[in-house]
């Protein structure tokens, strides 16, 4: 089959003031393909495509060399105005947050049709009816009610929806999508897919499609390009890719990710493909059962019984106050030395339930015992010594950490307030212990957490929560921040520091494959509730409820 | 561990020093605020407030020069060296300035100076009263720099003297602005709720009195002088400073690293002092600067009024009062000097305002 190239990239290279972020990158987009654009942060996969809009920062970026051929017209020397015809008319982008990239104070409908105005000669009228018919094209839920809706009043992945209504209107020849459902959750992410795959076919258009999830990618791209530290490492057809990787860098990101089906005692990090040096034991079914009779025969650790948590709000001041159960009748009870996985989609709860636990926020209703002890109704000076037992790792490594005190001192602190160990001679010497555990060095000491990247970060966060020795620790989205070569490296870690520790953790998370890596019970919560509640691996292979069979369903696979 | 860290306050600082601007007003700024503490040992006239007042060589231009007769006092008064240098020799001797003089038979005949080509009037006085019964150093030529004013004062000594209430009461008053409004600020923002409620109340009520009329109310409660001013016009710039406060703290309250505090159990007293505080400092500090210069104007602004420093101590302000209706005469320069030193002193503050909220902005 004849292919034109309807974009063509030619050693294009970018820098940032004297820092080269794109070095030489080339390729081609073709008519009617997605292609997909895989990569870590800061591996230069969006500033690629930014610059194919001109949309790069001027003051700080500089395209030092190459060509964008559109149509055999050179984007890079086209003038601004030009330029502009092109951006949003002819290509078009779709953005990550879709909850920013709508103008709140504007209804959805008439963000559509200002485009529709402003590229098109559409009247008034003509154009609202382009922009129902559109909304229905991307199957947003009752067109004209959203229409007339502001962006607040509709839920996250409608708002994508409208973004994608947006991009599509003026029916461009390239829709460039830079990771459109990061910020969703798995069931609103594949519906998303599955409706840029449809709208691809139907329009003919080629899409270029960014993200760092490499299974996800596979699912909807024909081509893939791989793309680390500013270079293409790899490209080739989606099926390729998967299965017969050539670069080492491709092969690291595919298993970084734990698999569904059998379980790695250690996760494979990048560094370890780049020195051969992969261990691929695998904990068996019997390793796991023998070593759950041990913990189950013990006396839980906690226990949570029928826990509620209601929010009030008030809307205004004749209105009786609406009451939302943020979680409803929660009970489960968690073993020493287990680790709980607590799965479910934004919004279910399952972060208040955490809170709840930490007593951060009260609990409204029913009782948390620890040990034995109702922490509910503990004085403020025994939670404080309950803060020393119970801990939490944040999700965000980058506000976790306060940014004006050096990260030993930021780990010392609370030996300091819980007056762990004599001296601050001897807590220094603990942190310095710590913090060559959790895999940095004592040079560290005094350093600024804006000095480290997002994983040392972590580690550094990490480090601080392990100061304490606590005995339960809540992981609250820890890694879901973080690359996926990153992400291993932490979750073998938190094993590591469990085995020494003998930590309990309750994990955290929307990702159900790391959760399901990391748990011996798995706990899924929908809208407040328990959905299903049992063994990890028995949830995933016989799930009992509809909701928790959608949540496996929707998990994109890979090929 | 060698490691030489970086921490934000050393990046704000070597930004800093980069801005011309920022550096040379922060100069003048340390110039003045030593002119202001030393003032008497700078000054020509160094007796107390530089209030050694004749009236004959009123409002002279500026580099008049005459001749000044001291006539020592028979009074003795005692004095520490420490006194003298920082709130000025107490003079009871008497400065006359003479055009002619002559000294005859053991009794100094002189002319006292008369402006306008007029002649003055002839006095003669023993020189008994001279120790060493001799008038070599009793007798000098004075030169005025800045002129003299209307009191036949010096103007150069009164500014020099005058700098002191305009720099302490921008200390002051940004000091006592500081400790109420971030203290307020930090309870309300971090806390939250009724109490929140409360402070801000508190807040508005005091922001909605116009500040001279709070000004006239504290100085009628407390009476006239200038500690009153100082604590009136803290007293009403407090609110600026608690307001922004307030607002950064409820932002920053939500970042996770406060939440981390909390769970570490640490006490809200730690979390707001070590957590909270030490992140909100860089608009807290520009808003410093900007108080800094609107104290020193309102200063002048209640010296002018006549309810700010009172005569002999000199001001700026009241300067400007005394002068202003010179302006018409002929003799601007009486109140265009003591104007052109507020206006410096302000605008030195105001640019490092600037220059510190450039270099404590992260973004860029």
């Amino acid at each position: 089959m004849q292919k034109n190239p309807i974009l063509n990239i030619k050693n294009l290279a970018i820098a940032f003031g004297d820092n080269q972020v794109i070095h030489n990158i080339s390729y081609e987009l073709f008519e009617n393909e997605i292609l997909g654009i895989v990569g870590e942060s800061g591996s230069g996969k969006s500033v690629s495509s930014l610059a194919v809009l001109g949309l790069l920062p001027k003051k700080i970026s500089k395209i030092t060399s190459g060509q964008i051929l559109f149509h055999n017209e050179d984007l890079t020397t086209i003038s601004s105005k030009a330029l502009q015809d092109i951006r949003g008319k002819k290509i078009a982008m779709i953005f990550q947050e879709p909850m920013s990239s709508l103008n709140p104070s504007m209804t959805c409908g008439k963000q559509v049709q200002e485009i529709l105005l402003q590229h098109t000669k559409l009247s008034n009228q003509e154009a609202k009816e382009e922009t129902l018919s559109l909304f229905e094209k991307v199957k947003l839920p009752n067109p004209s009610r959203v229409y007339d809706a502001y962006p607040h009043e509709i839920s996250g992945g409608q708002k994508q929806r409208v973004m994608i209504a947006m991009a599509i209107s003026c029916k461009p020849d390239i829709l460039i999508a830079d990771e459109p459902t990061t910020a969703l959750d798995v069931t609103v992410q594949k519906d998303i897919i599955k409706l840029l795959k449809a709208l691809q076919v139907e329009t003919k258009m080629s899409i270029i499609f960014i993200t760092h999830d490499l299974s996800l990618i596979s699912e909807i791209a024909d081509r893939i390009l791989v793309m680390y530290k500013g270079d293409i490492v790899e490209k080739g057809d989606a099926h390729t890719i998967f299965h017969k990787a050539q670069h080492t860098y491709t092969k690291a990101l595919i298993s970084a990710r734990p698999s569904l089906d059998t379980r790695l005692k250690v996760l494979p990090t990048i560094k370890d493909y780049l020195e051969g040096t992969i261990k691929d034991s695998i904990i068996t079914y019997e390793d796991r059962k023998q070593k759950h009779e041990a913990i189950y025969s013990k006396p839980p650790l906690l226990e949570v019984i029928n826990v509620e948590k209601e929010y009030i709000s008030k809307s205004g001041w004749f209105s009786k106050p609406i009451t939302f159960k943020a979680v409803n009748d929660v009970s489960f009870k968690l073993y020493e030395g287990e680790t709980l996985g607590l799965v479910g989609e934004s919004g279910c709860g399952k972060s208040t339930l955490g809170n709840a636990i930490l007593q951060l926020d009260k609990a409204t209703a029913g009782q948390i015992l620890y040990k034995g002890t109702d922490i509910t109704k503990l004085s403020n000076k025994a939670i404080k010594s309950l803060r020393k037992d119970i801990q939490i790792i944040f999700q965000d490594p980058y506000s976790s950490l306060n940014p004006r005190i050096p990260v030993g001192e930021a780990i010392m602190e609370p030996m300091q307030v819980h007056k762990l160990y004599n001296s601050n001679k001897e807590r220094k010497t603990k942190v310095i212990e710590i913090l060559e555990r959790v895999g940095l060095s004592e040079d560290y000491f005094n350093r600024y957490p804006h000095e480290f990247s997002g994983g040392q970060r972590q580690r550094i966060g990490i480090a601080r929560t392990i100061a304490l020795q606590p005995k339960l620790i809540v992981c609250d989205e820890s890694v879901s921040a973080l690359d996926i070569s990153v992400q291993a490296q932490v979750l073998n870690l938190l094993n590591e520091l469990k085995d020494s520790f003998g930590f309990t953790y309750i994990f955290i998370s929307h990702d159900l494959a790391v959760v399901k890596y990391m748990s011996d019970q798995l706990l899924v919560m929908n809208q407040g509730k328990i959905e299903e509640l049992g063994d990890a691996d028995t949830i995933y292979s016989t799930p009992n409820s509809a909701y928790t069979k959608k949540l496996i369903k929707a998990i994109p696979k890979g090929l | 561990m060698s490691y030489k860290s970086n921490s934000l306050k050393y990046l704000a600082l070597q930004k800093f020093k980069k801005n011309f601007w920022g550096v040379f007003s922060f100069g003048f700024v340390v110039f003045v605020g030593i002119i202001s503490v030393f003032a008497y040992v700078f000054a020509p006239d160094n007796s107390q407030y530089a209030n050694q007042m004749h009236l004959s060589i009123h409002s002279k231009q500026p580099g008049f020069k005459v001749l000044m007769l001291i006539i020592p006092s028979q009074l003795k008064i005692e004095q520490s060296l420490v006194d003298k240098i920082f709130f000025g020799t107490k003079i009871t001797d008497t400065e006359t300035p003479i055009s002619e003089y002559n000294v005859v038979e053991r009794k100094l005949t002189y002319t006292e100076y008369a402006s306008d080509g007029l002649k003055g009037v002839e006095k003669s006085v023993d020189l008994e009263v001279f120790p060493n019964q001799s008038v070599d150093g009793f007798i000098k030529e004075r030169t005025f720099l800045f002129g003299t004013d209307k009191y036949g004062r010096d103007l150069l000594s009164r500014i020099l003297v005058g700098a002191r209430i305009s720099f302490f009461i921008g200390f002051v008053a940004v000091f006592i602005s500081l400790l109420l409004g971030i203290l307020m600020g930090s309870i309300a923002g971090y806390f939250g709720g009724k109490i929140d409620a409360m402070i801000m109340w508190i807040i508005n009520v005091t922001w909605s009195i116009p500040t001279l009329l709070l000004v006239i109310a504290i100085t009628l409660a407390l009476g006239k002088g200038f500690w009153q001013v100082f604590i009136a016009v803290g007293l009403t710039m407090w609110v600026e400073v608690a307001r922004v406060v307030r607002g950064q703290v409820i932002s920053v309250k939500e970042q996770q690293y406060v939440t981390a505090a909390r769970a570490l159990g640490f006490n809200d007293f730690r979390i707001i002092t070590k957590h909270i505080l030490p992140n909100i400092m860089a608009p807290v500090i520009v808003i410093s600067a900007a108080n800094f210069a609107s104290a020193i104007l309102i200063e002048s602004g209640l010296s002018f009024l006549g309810i700010g420093a009172q005569p002999p101590m000199a001001s700026w302000g009241a300067m400007i009062k005394d002068h202003y209706n010179y302006i018409i005469l002929g003799k601007p320069y009486l109140a265009i000097i003591p104007g052109l030193c507020i206006m410096s002193l302000v605008m030195a503050f105001m640019l490092i305002g600037n220059a510190l909220r450039d270099a404590l902005d992260v973004k860029s």
